[in-house]
């Protein structure tokens, strides 16, 4: 490594910076901050140097022709952002001519800028401001008509731009090119005339449009949501985590007055970067929505009756002691940890019950993570960081930038590295290929199939392996036979089929351990019992000729993961340990229920009526439920079934952690005190078992935590002491590996 | 160390002290046969206030009605005492309050908290939130010292009365 290094001078200091680094990025190694717009470390270079703010003086060593060396001063100022770090360069930012010379550009910017800046939602936070109020003009000199175009024109349902205020800085049409993908920004005309804008007649349908509000260095891009609710001085601001996925992304919870108001990236190199996507940014308004429960509500006939919490907690205590093991537990992936944890040392331990299950209709049985190998480790679910890393990766049936969007940013990094091949298997004409945001235009192999097709392809898959050189020898004569029938079988996805085998050899070639191929499962292809044999088959032929991979069913809900490595589920404890004796799966439980084989039924954070996936044979059955209690926030058509609906606290109002889809357990932070009237589930849990007459005794989310910690080997490493604000991925703290 | 005084001794000598400087200025005034006066009959008396007095907040309006704040905050941002609320809106074209896309539509301003400082005043980029001299703000309840926005702003009369004599009007700048 030393040979890339260069000695260059900063100001006087000198220091090593590796060759070709960015001369602004090495100032910052000493703490020297050179005033930016348009330079974005994320972001690519090209199109970028554009707003000349971060100019510099530069000497270079120049050999003479009798070879001496001299320093030869450059004769104008250079933009540190796009002058790579040289040996023997000396730099200077704070000379007589480079204050005079951000004062023009300043002063340059400032011409057609409205300076609106009291109406402006940006003001407060903004770099404009900033780096006037420290570099630029007390005044302007330009008396003349500035440009005027429409205020707060809408980009899209959640971006208005406001076209005078813009300094073409060009970061948001970069992000969209480079990191979303989608190319939906451009600039439309030159000069003065200059305007970001989306093709005519589109929106701005981008999954990750958010971000440019972000990087926007102005108020030129601003959030409609957000939209005079505040001023960054009005509000507080609390670390916390988004719940509209599994991806976890580190979020800032702003708030103002008790009420939720916007979110915005927080830093965490390991999942999210500095991005959020939409369904995040602007999903969140439910916090404090119109139609948030403040207190327990009973049936009584064909309505609801509001109650206190003593006779509910008595109610719900009386029903579930009755029904002991005929009692059931669905859903659980947006409750915390803490509240997983409890709810299920309640069912088991207080009532004896195994049947829980946080899986909504019949998704997979099988394991959610089929890897090489033995041991928790090697069946931990991937983590994002891996993702850029792969050789290959395919997408089965999964809408990435939807699903998964910050795994989908990964797997776009990796291949715009060059390093990744990205096959995507999907169903006809599903959003995956009308996206702007979307993996199938940089797929290199395509399968499309019809609708049920899945199983087909993977049959397919399958036989082209074992025919390319897969090792057969554990694969069962029967799905042998099958898959072969399968790969001679006419259909439009024959070939597409056989690239993909290829790609799959190709791709496992080299790389030695463990994990260079990771097949992703998406919510479309989890309804087929069958694919997870296939395809655990496969990975079994494959890693026999090796090629090493992970066939995982990635979480999808905010803390699905969390429900899993906790036993939410009928035939696994915390932490995978066998369950004995096994129970029912959510399908099983809701025939029980329909049969009259289940007395009480919890459910908790999931509208089961609207998203099983059959919801006229989820509402029969909770129909026919002789006591149906339900915990969420808002009345849902669920909750609307329910014979006890009791209301709990969100993301904001309590401490807790929740575990994201690659099993990374992340703490998130009370942000303001929750309404009069609702309870933390797992308070609601224990205070039901003491009722029953066993104390499960907290004080704190933090000791249910500890608890955890000590008692599920698999959280070993994720105790409250551990976790800091970047959370700990369960398989790295096992493994060993620190801060990962 | 001096010998501490008696209690009685140290609660009456202040008194004395007192009751000297009173009687020191009744000799002088019967002395110099002074009609000087120091009171005035308030309430039915009033003294004209210094030019620059700060107290009861006005929201004001241009000529043309329309309301001068535009809900930014700035005044909130700028106080001491945390204790302006300001919560803005968009101005439509049916509904316009103010000049420009945003007005307040909701601002309110803790009376009991205030301290008077006129740095609301001074932040305000439009001029809207001024201090004038009414200073007579007692009241019986807490909750009527949350000055709303209906009560901060300046009633349309005020527009079509004669202009207030200037020296009862330290406007902002
Ligand atoms: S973009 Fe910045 S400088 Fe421009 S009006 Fe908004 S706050 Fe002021
Ligand atoms: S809209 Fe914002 S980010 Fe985009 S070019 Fe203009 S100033 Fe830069
Ligand atoms: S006068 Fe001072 S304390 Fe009172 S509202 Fe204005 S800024 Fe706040
Ligand atoms: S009174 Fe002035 S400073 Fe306060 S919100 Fe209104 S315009 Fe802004
Ligand atoms: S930051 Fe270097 S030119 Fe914009």
């Amino acid at each position: 490594m030393a040979s890339d290094l260069v000695n260059i001078t900063i100001n006087g200091t000198p220091l090593q910076v590796p060759a070709g680094e960015m001369i602004i990025e090495s100032a910052r190694r000493i703490g020297v901050e050179i005033p930016h717009f348009c330079y974005h470390p994320r972001l690519s270079k090209e199109a970028g140097a554009n707003c000349r703010m971060c100019l510099v003086e530069v000497a270079s060593p120049r050999k003479n022709p009798d070879g001496s060396v001299t320093l030869a001063k450059m004769p104008k100022p250079q933009t540190s952002c796009s002058l790579p770090a040289g040996e023997g360069m000396v730099i200077e930012t704070e000379t007589p001519a480079i204050i005079e010379a951000r004062r023009g550009i300043l002063e340059f910017l400032l011409i057609n800028h409205p300076l609106d800046c009291p109406i402006c939602d940006r003001g407060g936070e903004c770099p404009l401001q900033n780096n006037t109020l420290h570099y630029g003009p007390p005044t302007t000199r330009y008396v003349e008509e500035k440009r005027h175009l429409p205020k707060a024109f809408p980009l899209s349902e959640h971006v208005v731009l406001d076209r005078e205020r813009c300094i073409h800085c060009a970061r948001c049409t970069r992000f969209a090119e480079d990191i979303a993908g989608d190319a939906q920004l451009g600039f439309l005309k030159r000069g003065a005339d200059m305007e970001v804008s989306v093709r005519t007649g589109e929106q701005f349908t981008s999954l990750f449009s958010g971000n440019t509000i972000e990087l926007c260095p102005v108020g030129a891009l601003l959030s409609r949501s957000y939209r005079f609710r505040g001023r960054p001085w009005d509000l507080m601001t609390q670390k916390s985590i988004c719940t509209e996925c599994s991806n976890g992304c580190n979020i800032k919870l702003d708030h103002r007055a008790g009420r939720f108001v916007r979110v915005n990236a927080r830093l965490n190199e390991d999942v999210n970067e500095e991005w959020t996507c939409d369904r995040g940014k602007f999903g969140m308004d439910y916090l404090s929505g119109p139609d948030r429960l403040t207190t327990p509500l009973v049936r009584r006939g064909n309505r609801f009756e509001a109650v206190g919490w003593d006779e509910a907690i008595r109610r719900v205590a009386e029903e579930l002691g009755q029904a002991g093991r005929k009692s059931a537990f669905l859903g659980g992936i947006r409750s915390s940890n803490e509240d997983l944890f409890v709810m299920q040392r309640l069912f088991r331990e207080v009532l004896g019950s195994s049947d829980l299950d946080h899986r909504v209709g019949p998704s997979f049985d099988a394991e959610p993570v089929i890897g090489v190998g033995q041991g928790q480790v090697a069946r931990a679910p991937m983590s994002l960081v891996e993702l850029e890393g792969l050789s290959l990766f395919i997408s089965f049936g999964c809408d990435m930038a939807w699903e998964q969007p910050m795994a989908y940013l990964r797997v776009r990094k990796g291949w715009r590295r060059g390093a990744l091949t990205i096959a995507s298997v999907a169903r006809h004409g599903t959003a995956e290929d009308e996206r702007p945001s979307s993996l199938a235009p940089i797929s290199a192999v395509r399968v499309r199939h019809d609708e049920g097709g899945e199983l087909q392809v993977a049959l397919r898959l399958l036989g082209e392996v074992l025919r390319q050189g897969g090792d057969g020898t554990a694969v069962p004569a029967e799905l042998a036979a099958k898959a072969e029938s399968a790969v001679t079988e006419q259909g439009a996805d024959a070939e597409a089929v056989r690239r993909l085998a290829l790609t799959l050899f190709e791709a496992g070639k080299g790389a030695s351990d463990g994990r260079s191929v990771a097949v992703w499962i998406g919510e479309a292809a989890r309804t087929n019992r069958q694919l997870p044999d296939i395809l655990q088959t496969l990975s079994a032929a494959l890693s026999a000729a090796g090629v090493h991979g992970v066939v995982q069913v990635p979480a999808m809900e905010v803390n699905e993961q969390g429900a899993r490595d906790l036993g939410i589920a009928p035939t696994w404890l915390p932490g995978y340990e066998q369950a004995d004796p096994a129970g029912r799966n959510s399908a099983e439980i809701l025939a029980a229920v329909a049969q009259g084989d289940i007395a009480a039924l919890w459910i908790s954070g999931l509208d089961l009526a609207t998203r099983y996936s059959d919801p006229a044979a989820a509402v029969r059955a909770l129909e026919s439920c002789p006591f149906l209690v339900v915990t969420d926030l808002s009345l849902t058509k669920t909750a609307q079934m329910a014979d006890v609906v009791l209301p709990v606290t969100s993301v904001a109002e309590r401490n807790g952690t929740y575990t994201n889809v690659e099993g990374r357990v992340q703490r998130f932070w009370k942000a303001y005190d929750p309404p009069a009237g609702v309870r933390q589930e797992w308070r609601i849990a224990a205070q039901i078992a003491a009722r029953l007459g066993t104390e499960i005794h907290y004080a704190s989310s933090r000791e249910v935590l500890a608890d955890i910690a000590a008692r599920v080997p698999l959280y070993a490493g994720c105790g409250p002491d551990a976790l800091g604000d970047g959370g700990v991925r369960w398989a790295s703290a096992l493994a060993g590996e620190v801060g990962r | 160390m001096a010998r501490p005084m008696s209690p009685i001794t140290e609660s009456l000598t202040p008194i004395a002290k007192g009751l000297a400087v009173t009687l020191r200025h009744l000799v002088t005034m019967l002395r110099t046969r002074s009609k000087a006066k120091f009171t005035v009959e308030y309430p039915e008396e009033r003294r004209e206030q210094y030019p620059r007095t700060r107290w009861r907040h006005y929201l004001t309006r241009y000529e043309n009605g329309l309301e001068k704040c535009i809900g930014c905050s700035l005044c909130a941002g700028a106080c001491p005492a945390r204790c302006i609320y300001v919560e803005a809106a968009d101005n439509t074209d049916t509904e316009r309050y103010s000049p420009g896309e945003r007005y307040a539509i909701r601002y309110e301003i803790n009376m009991l908290r205030c301290v008077f400082c006129g740095y609301c005043q001074e932040a305000c980029p439009t001029g809207a939130i001024v201090l004038r001299k009414e200073f007579e703000l007692a009241d019986y309840d807490r909750s009527d010292f949350l000055y709303t926005k209906q009560m901060l702003l300046e009633p349309m009369s005020v527009l079509v009365r004669p202009k207030p004599k200037p020296s009862v009007q330290p406007e902002a700048a």
